[in-house]
């Protein structure tokens, strides 16, 4: 027998196969515009035209072009690695827990990257003489990745615990706890020590300001390893999906996937901590809005959440910038007045 | 007196015409928690950077024949310290427990549906907003700030014995943090200086003017509690149940949500925020006591008392002369119970 197929089921079944195509190119083109915007848009309003030959056609002479790419270009770089690198946290974590309310904030990703670059800052003069400044920057993306996975780790060995498994409320809970728990420490030392203090001040509000090239190629390996490693789990997550005895069933190793895509996670986030501090809410509200666009392949919801998380990071940044301007907001209470709604939304949906 | 009663451990008291219902365990732990409240308040009344033996802190206390440099510090620094700290234990251990109550969970906290967040934006809006007014505006404006919040969580979240109600409170708190968060970084730096002081829990700052007017709401709040606290055993039984027994539910439910929201706010705008208090105070209390309401009560307003005077001791030695807030400590001492109660319930939630 032939497979007949109508001529409106093949236009269907062609729609549902361009609608990601759809979907990245409208994000590809809104994060191009917002990019532009992003270089333009400062205390010396740049226009688009000579943006884009700042950075087709560098002409050294020109202050423009130097203000471009000397200054702007680095906090763009960095506003799109770290929008990347927690649009994908996120859509990792919500598909390892299978929770709507998984987020690299609430389980506590960012306090434990907090804390492990607040105490090798100040435990590092404790172990003779201390590393010199540079060593600790080359290397904050590794301890902020140790300390954003060991704290994770915690969240969800603790909230497994019990028959009912990982609920969004058990979840949600040890992720408040374990993250007070390591703010109030992140705290004291810094209570103690007015040094770090200083140093850390602005980095601990989520901030995209004081940042150099050097920080930024630092956390570009990890975040490089924890985007291949998420790429490569992509089909064993969408197994998972179905459910722990579904995807044992197809030959999956549940336990050794969740830990790897956790690694992958951590990975990811403690680069992007590293580079703009604990920036919460991306994770949440990204990979939401990209299924509720009909992307349902891990395959193609991880890159797409990468799209997206920098394209919000980047908004995010520009009305940072902008609605007090001339002061700024740091941008991680941006994002945080953007996702909280989003939480609570989300939470007041389901049934109690 | 019924046999049962008496099987259940209770005793009757009989002073003339009046007659009380004691249990002689839950009458001994709680002179136990009071033994401790007087030694370590009598503790942190002698040590500090001028240690000050007992005897002189008596005197001090008593106005006898003291230098002026003693009695300044046991008088003027210390006591009202050690009597803030009490104060505002007691209040914050009454809220959770009138609380969990109320909403029959034991993971409900002031701090955690928001009310803490609430009421330091109103009074971090007023520093900021106001700062020819004094402090003592301040008390007014984070109750009306704790009470607003407390208002959209409840309809937001619209049943208070839910889930959703702790997940809306923890949302609703979020928000409110990171609204800090916009003060802090956009606002003149001394003021966020004076403000960071007061928002990390701290109790450095007391002064003997902050006191009545704390202690009225807090008596007032207590009388609220202890005067529902029938209609709250009841209620544990469910609101069928209860307005069976003769309960005018909706006015139960509105004295039992408001005084503990007042009481917290009230205490959170004269000390910072304090948290986990009044989520451990309350099951410390039942699993010391136990008992109705009105046990329970009593219990978590003294042992709410003896944890913040505790946690400033601790927090005000433990690096001297470094101080570290008393919130902070409450928090690394909280986190650990406050796990170890989520896992007891671990199969219900």
């Amino acid at each position: 027998m032939s497979i007949a197929a109508t001529p409106s089921a093949v236009a269907g079944v062609r729609l549902r196969a361009a609608r990601p195509l759809l979907v990245a190119c409208g994000l590809g083109l809104l994060v191009a515009g917002l990019s532009v915007s992003h270089l333009g848009f400062g205390a010396r309003a740049i226009p688009a035209s000579t943006v884009v030959r700042a950075l087709v056609a560098f002409d050294a002479d020109s202050f423009d072009h130097n203000v471009i790419v000397e200054l702007r270009l680095l906090r763009l770089l960095a506003a799109l690695a770290v929008g990347a690198g927690l649009g994908l946290t996120g859509a990792l974590i919500q598909s390892v827990t299978r929770n709507p309310l998984g987020e690299p904030h609430v389980l506590g990703l960012n306090a434990g990257a907090a804390l492990a670059v607040v105490s090798t800052l100040t435990l590092s003069p404790l172990l003779g003489g201390g590393l010199p400044a540079s060593a600790l920057a080359a290397i904050r993306p590794l301890v902020a990745g140790l300390g954003a996975t060991l704290l994770c780790a915690l969240v969800l060995a603790a909230a497994s615990l019990g028959r009912t498994g990982l609920t969004p409320l058990k979840v949600t809970l040890c992720g408040v706890a374990f993250s007070a728990f390591a703010a109030a420490l992140t705290s004291a030392q810094l209570l103690l020590d007015d040094q770090t203090l200083a140093t850390v001040r602005l980095w601990l509000a989520g901030d995209l300001s004081g940042l150099s090239y050097g920080g930024l190629w630092a956390a570009l390996p990890p975040a490089a390893v924890g985007l291949g490693l998420a790429l490569v789990l992509a089909r064993r997550l969408d197994a998972l999906a179905m459910g722990d005895q579904v995807a044992a069933g197809l030959g999956i190793d549940v336990a050794r996937t969740r830990l790897a895509a956790l690694v992958s996670a951590g990975l990811l986030c403690g680069a992007a901590v590293s580079l703009a501090g604990p920036i919460g809410f991306v994770g949440l509200v990204v990979p939401h809005a990209v299924k509720a666009l009909g992307v349902r392949d891990m395959r193609l919801v991880l890159p797409l959440s990468a799209l997206a998380g920098a394209a919000l990071l980047v908004a995010a940044d520009l009305a940072a910038r902008s609605l007090f301007a001339p002061r700024e907001l740091a941008t991680g209470i941006v994002t945080a007045l953007v996702g909280v709604p989003v939480f609570i939304a989300l939470a007041s949906r389901r049934r109690p | 007196m019924s046999a049962l009663a008496r099987a259940a451990g209770y005793r009757q008291v009989r002073v003339g015409p009046l007659s009380l219902r004691v249990r002689p365990r839950a009458a001994a732990a709680a002179m136990v928690v009071l033994i401790l409240i007087a030694g370590g308040a009598a503790f942190a009344l002698a040590t500090g950077s001028l240690p000050i033996p007992l005897d002189r802190v008596l005197a001090a206390i008593l106005a006898r024949d003291v230098p002026p440099d003693v009695a300044h510090v046991v008088t003027g620094v210390r006591l009202p310290r050690v009597v803030l700290a009490l104060l505002a234990g007691a209040m914050l251990g009454l809220s959770g427990a009138a609380l969990q109550a109320l909403t029959r969970n034991g993971l409900a906290d002031p701090g955690l549906v928001g009310i803490k967040e609430g009421a330091s934006l109103a009074v971090l809006a007023l520093i900021l907003a106001a700062p020819a007014l004094g402090p003592g505006w301040r008390l007014p404006a984070g109750m009306a700030g704790g009470l607003a919040v407390a208002l959209v969580v409840v309809l937001v979240a619209r049943d208070l014995s839910g889930v959703r109600f702790v997940l809306v409170g923890i949302g609703v708190s979020w928000l409110l943090a990171s609204a800090l968060l916009v003060f802090i970084t956009t606002a003149d730096i001394n003021d966020v200086e004076t403000a960071l002081v007061w928002l990390a829990g701290s109790l450095h700052a007391a002064e003997w003017t902050l006191i009545p007017a704390l202690a009225l709401w807090g008596v007032l709040g207590a009388v609220l509690l202890f005067a529902t606290a029938r209609a709250a055993d009841a209620m544990l039984l469910g609101d069928a149940a209860a307005k069976g027994l003769g309960v005018r539910l909706r006015l139960a439910g509105a004295l039992g949500l408001a005084a503990p929201v007042l009481m917290t706010a009230a205490a959170v705008s004269c000390v910072g925020s304090l948290g986990f208090v009044g989520l451990i105070a309350p099951h410390m209390a039942r699993l010391v006591i136990g008992g109705g309401q009105a046990a329970v009560l009593a219990a978590s307003g003294l042992i709410g008392a003896a944890l913040v005077l505790l946690a400033d001791t601790a927090g005000r030695l433990a690096f001297a002369p470094l101080q570290i807030p008393a919130g902070i400590v409450m928090t690394l001492a909280g986190v650990p119970l406050f796990l170890f109660l989520l896992w007891r319930r671990r199969d219900q939630i």
